[in-house]
């Protein structure tokens, strides 16, 4: 029978009748221990040895414990002072005590709170007794102690682990726990394996066990001079790890737009793009906000320190002005606010991305749209809110719109079902909402995948024609938003979504995140 | 959006269905467009909407909606006011900046504990909308019995009586702290002459006055206190007065509102005491002040429906302007509450175009009386087209669509069939964005961890703790779009560049593994006035290397790497850069463009960002690779 080296070794150091543990085979084979491992399994696999698995838990003293045993335990040292004083028969001062049996520091703290547990005596108003009868030549923690020191001193020159198991063996667990408490002991557990020949083992020894010669690594010199077809390589443990490696990935955010980006594109949307920093006139004024509106305030919105914006429509501003001020068509009335041309120029960072919608529906953007289009936006917009584990100040909004003659609540209502449900959001529901740049206005609701809760996952409606009127679009278009974040939260099961986004982002987190496809 | 406190006992007792569970009211609700929020610590439900329906903002609005929805109601219903009693004088010492007001008379209310509590509600929750904080429209309720009307007639009655003020500020609030009147205080406020030669005078047999008052003038006893105060005093002491002092800060005169006792009212921050209101309270006075006359005058009908909803009986006041400041549309004498209805004219083949269904001309008369709407029709040639009657506690109808939605509503929006658009259009991805995703997969492909940072930075990341100076010339050093009156004191600006970002990545994972390779293709801004917006946007390619053996190479070759796979010719002449070891940072030319900066990131920089390995970094334009 030929075998790989560390096998026939590993056999031929095994006994029939004596169990030896790996260690030991490691030390008569000269090998590393996790070979003869890998080497006893491979032989067990075949059924040549028999490899016994048990645990073995071992106890050592911490460097306190080492100290206690020297010295005797705080409370112990108490006790015999305390006795030494005469607190047997009536109670002696503390302090008086502490400093007889030589305490200090922590030690001080340790001895009194054992003490009374141990039921040396008792502790009342700063003065000490001792229970005459306590007898601490009996203290279990202390032999522990001391059995374990000896143990450890005796271990010293074996290193097979006897040593600790021995003393284990001598003190009960209660007391070993409770050392572990007091930070006394470190406990550890390991498998101690043992291995013994199989009958198929010694018959196999005595059949004659040969090397066979296993090359390790193929290299380029074996591959040129054909080597490699007389060769048997090394069976490697395929099962083990492998060290880990960390590729790069895009930004699991960034995964979630981009699928996002995928299904609009693949239900004919084309994607817009557009100023961060823009006037107040494209993010809120064409859209019908009046001026004294509550988001237009700087608690809802980010203003810039920037002079107005330069250029503006004039025309375009003319008519959203009127809109505001007078309303739209025969019967259409304006706001009870005030409209001023000065904050529609003012800078802001836009809080939606509507103002793209409004600059290529204006025809500002790429020139006059000609019905049908669809046009999306998966992009930053900024509100001053408060940052927590569902809002930051800046997250991704997905923004679509559908322009064409004659829509209806229906189509809106069947484009936006069949964006959820290539998430996985089925039943939407669609409750009447109020925005001021829609009418009907719908907030959607879906049911969350996992938890099944009904939560909000989008804002829509068709824009008003104070809104279209102005910008000189004569059919309907209607319109949704959403954020990103709570889309991917929802898919992702995220919970915090600073994890995700922004400068205090964990590299871990990002590391681990799964794949979104 | 404003959020609605209901007790459903009250819910089932005003919309007569006993029968209906809490559970059947939230879904009705829902339906209306009220989301269940939650109980308040008193049991009673709370419910969001969007800020349409603020006629809804009571339990009485709440209870007059739901009985439309269950047909319990239809058509208009406006109350039928009596005639006036009192008249509002507007004298010209009003201050400019608050002109207006408005305001009604209701009679034998059943004010209860739970009648009461929802009144107040409402009238804080207006002012929290309609109202924009109190600042355009404010309102105060009084008890009508504690108001003495100044006699009409006795010209300059009101107001030129010395003796009458002190004597009212003795009884003022029942103390024995009576205001004492100061002659320079009364000199200063100096009644208006025109009052004698007031033009107008009402029909009714009693009046009050709305007028200018000094800081430091008349006293009166505030809600909520014990001693009289001058306005400018309840400003500075009373705890109502300091939150709302910035409404009235710099004004010369404060507002007013006096009754032959005095002054009773300080608008828009608190009422006198001696007229508060209380469950005993049976006739209401209710007056509102304002920036816009229409906005207050909606917001004193909401008041008066939900008043009228609790028995009591609306009537009429007149109100005066004396001096030139008066609402242009309604002339200078009003009658109020204004309840006259609203007509608006809506075809029905945009009805159901909006809504994707056919409809008959009966069922849309009968949606929009479900609605509380009044509809009647006339055939068209092209369509028929339906005249409506909006009721005055509407505020919500600028145009016919919103009558469409409401339409819808009662139709049921669930009740309608989803269907996709029959519409053919192209998709397609922006150009840019099909440029940053490509360099996205080469940075991965190189190894990097895609990043996702804020734009929105503080001056101090993104300058000193990279050691650079704004306005220097340096690569990064811009000027700064700074954000007016930041909130945070971490985001005061724009980033005008995209490596300070990764650093503090870096800096807040320096307890995670080595190497830390991060790149991120992101927005970045700089103020520059020739821009339209004033603001230079750009996008950034930017990267670090991160290892206990980076050197100047690791990042270098990463950035060629990167240029090689977009055919960009890389040139990378030295330069000095502040963050990076000097001899040891090159500028990045792509295509003969200087487009960014390469090197190894200065000791300096890494040691204030906790970083203890060294870094190489580059960050260029992403135009560079087009």
């Amino acid at each position: 029978m030929r075998l790989p080296d560390a096998q026939v070794a590993v056999l031929r150091a095994a006994s029939a009748t004596d169990a030896k543990t790996v260690e030991q085979l490691a030390a008569e084979t000269d090998r590393k221990p996790e070979t003869v491992t890998r080497a006893a399994f491979d032989l067990r696999d075949d059924g040549l040895v028999a490899v016994d698995e048990r645990t073995e838990s071992t106890a050592t003293l911490t460097d306190e414990g080492r100290e206690y045993a020297a010295a005797a335990l705080p409370e112990v040292r108490l006790y015999r002072a305390a006795v030494d004083a005469g607190a047997a028969d009536e109670p002696v001062s503390m302090g008086e005590v502490i400093g007889a049996a030589g305490l200090s520091g922590a030690e001080v703290d340790i001895a009194l709170s054992n003490y009374a547990r141990k039921g040396y005596g008792d502790i009342d108003s700063g003065a000490l007794t001792a229970d005459p009868d306590a007898d601490p030549d009996a203290d279990a923690e202390a032999a522990a102690l001391d059995a374990l020191a000896d143990g450890a001193s005796e271990g010293g020159d074996g290193g097979d682990g006897d040593a600790g198991d021995a003393s284990d063996a001598d003190v009960d667990d209660d007391t070993l726990d409770q050392l572990e408490r007091r930070g006394l002991v470190d406990r550890d557990e390991r498998t101690v394996r043992a291995v013994t020949l199989t009958d198929d083992g010694v018959t196999a020894m005595m059949e004659g066990v040969e090397t066979s010669e296993t090359v390790d690594r193929l290299t380029p010199e074996m591959l040129t001079s054909g080597e490699w077809a007389d060769a048997e390589f090394a069976e490697y443990n395929v099962e083990a790890d492998a060290p880990a490696v960390e590729g790069g990935r895009v930004h699991v955010l960034r995964q979630a737009a981009e699928r996002v980006k995928d299904v609009l594109v693949g239900m004919g949307f084309r994607e817009m793009d557009g100023p961060h920093a823009d006037a107040e006139f494209w993010i809120n004024d064409c859209l019908f906000m009046p001026q004294d509106h509550p988001a237009r305030t700087h608690w809802d919105q980010f203003a810039l320190d920037v002079p107005p914006v330069r250029d503006l429509p004039e025309d375009l501003l003319d008519r959203v002005e009127d809109a505001h001020r007078d309303g739209v068509g025969d019967d259409g009335d304006g706001y009870h606010s005030p409209w001023a041309e000065s904050v529609a120029r003012e800078v802001d960072l836009r809080g939606h991305t509507t103002s793209l919608s409004m600059r290529y529906l204006s025809g500002q953007q790429v020139g006059e749209l000609e019905e049908p289009q669809r046009y999306f936006s998966v992009e930053k917009v900024y509100r001053n809110d408060t940052l927590d584990a569902t809002h930051l100040l800046e997250f991704f909004q997905i923004e679509g719109w559908v322009m064409a003659e004659e829509l209806s609540v229906r189509d809106l209502m069947g484009t936006f079902t069949e964006f959820y449900e290539q998430f996985g959001i089925t039943d939407v529901r669609f409750k009447p909402h109020y925005n001021p740049y829609t009418e009907p206005s719908f907030e959607l609701f879906g049911r969350h995948p996992e938890t099944d809760e009904l939560i909000e996952i989008g804002n829509s409606g068709l824009f008003r024609e104070e809104v279209l009127t102005p910008l000189g679009v004569d059919c309907d278009v209607m319109a949704w938003g959403l954020a990103l974040e709570r889309l991917a939260m929802l898919t992702t099961g995220a919970e915090d979504i600073r994890d995700l986004h922004g400068t205090l982002a964990d590299v871990e987190f990002l590391r681990n995140a799964e794949v979104t496809y | 959006m404003p959020v609605v406190d209901i007790d459903t006992d009250e819910l089932r007792a005003l919309t007569g269905h006993g029968e209906k569970t809490d559970e059947e009211f939230e879904a009705d609700l829902f339906a209306l467009g009220l989301e269940y929020e939650g109980e308040t610590e008193d049991g009673d439900k709370q419910f969001e909407f969007a800020p349409d329906r603020l006629d809804r903002l009571s339990v009485e609005g709440v209870a007059r909606s739901l009985r439309y929805q269950y047909g319990d109601a239809r058509g208009v219903h406006v109350p039928d006011p009596n005639s006036p009693d009192w008249t509002i004088e507007v004298d010209p010492s009003v201050p400019d900046e608050r002109p207006y007001v408005t305001g009604a008379v209701v009679r034998g209310v059943d004010l209860d504990e739970a009648a009461l509590d929802s009144l107040i509600q409402l009238q804080e929750k207006l002012h929290a909308t309609m109202g924009r904080g109190r600042a355009k429209g404010a309102i105060g309720i009084h008890d009508l019995t504690m108001l003495k009307g100044a006699g009409l007639g006795t010209a300059g009655g009101s107001l030129d009586l010395g003796g009458s003020l002190g004597a009212g500020g003795a009884d003022t609030g029942g103390t024995d702290a009576g205001p004492v009147i100061d002659d320079d205080a009364l000199d200063g406020s100096e009644p208006p002459e025109s009052l004698d030669e007031g033009p107008a005078r009402g029909s009714g047999e009693n009046s009050i006055t709305y007028r200018g008052v000094e800081p430091d003038g008349d006293q009166f006893v505030p809600l909520d206190a014990d001693a009289a105060m001058t306005p400018g005093e309840v400003l500075t002491e009373h705890p109502t007065g300091e939150t709302y002092a910035d409404l009235v800060e710099g004004l010369e005169r404060y507002p007013a509102i006096y009754d032959e006792i005095g002054l009773f009212s300080f608008p828009p921050v608190i009422n006198g005491r001696r007229t508060e209101v209380s469950t005993d309270s049976r006739d209401l006075f209710i007056e509102l002040t304002g920036t816009d006359q229409w906005t207050i005058d909606k917001m004193c009908v909401v008041l008066c429906y939900a008043l009228s909803a609790r028995g009591g009986a609306i009537e009429e006041i007149e109100v005066v302007y004396q001096g030139d400041t008066y609402p242009e549309e309604y002339g200078p004498e009003l009658v109020r509450p204004d309840l006259d209805t609203d007509e608006k004219t809506v075809g029905h083949d945009r009805i159901e175009t909006v809504l994707g269904v056919e409809l008959d001309r009966e069922e849309v008369v009968d949606l929009f009386e479900r609605s509380g709407l009044d509809a009647s029709y006339t055939l068209g040639e092209e369509t028929t087209r339906y005249d409506v009657t909006i009721p005055p506690y509407r505020v919500d109808v600028l145009h016919p669509l919103d009558l469409i939605d409401d339409v819808g509503r009662a139709y049921g929006f669930d009740e309608l069939e989803p269907r996709y658009p029959d519409v053919g259009t192209v998709g397609g991805r922006h150009e840019r964005s099909r440029l940053e995703r490509a360099v996205r997969t080469a940075l991965v492909g190189l190894g990097f961890e895609d990043t996702l940072n804020f734009h929105m930075t503080a001056a101090d990341e993104n300058y000193e703790r990279m050691q650079i100076e704004e306005g220097s010339g340096a690569f990064g050093a811009e000027e700064a779009v700074g954000i007016t009156s930041p909130y945070s004191e971490d985001y005061t600006q724009l980033r005008t560049w995209a490596l300070p970002s990764l650093v503090q990545v870096l800096e807040n994972n320096t307890h995670r593994s080595y190497p830390q390779d991060l790149a991120e293709v992101g927005f970045v801004a700089h103020r520059d006035d020739d821009e339209n917006t004033r603001v230079a946007e750009a996008r950034r390619v930017a990267g670090v290397v991160a290892r206990t053996d980076a050197t100047y190479e690791d990042a270098k070759a990463r950035l060629q790497a990167v240029c090689d796979d977009f055919d960009a010719e890389l040139e990378t002449p030295a330069v000095d850069h502040p963050s990076f070891i000097p001899g040891r940072a090159a500028a990045v030319e792509l295509d003969g463009e200087r487009v960014g900066v390469v090197g190894e990131l200065h000791p300096a920089v890494l040691v204030d960002h906790d970083v203890e390995v060294p870094v190489a970094a580059f960050e260029f334009d992403l135009s560079g690779l087009a």
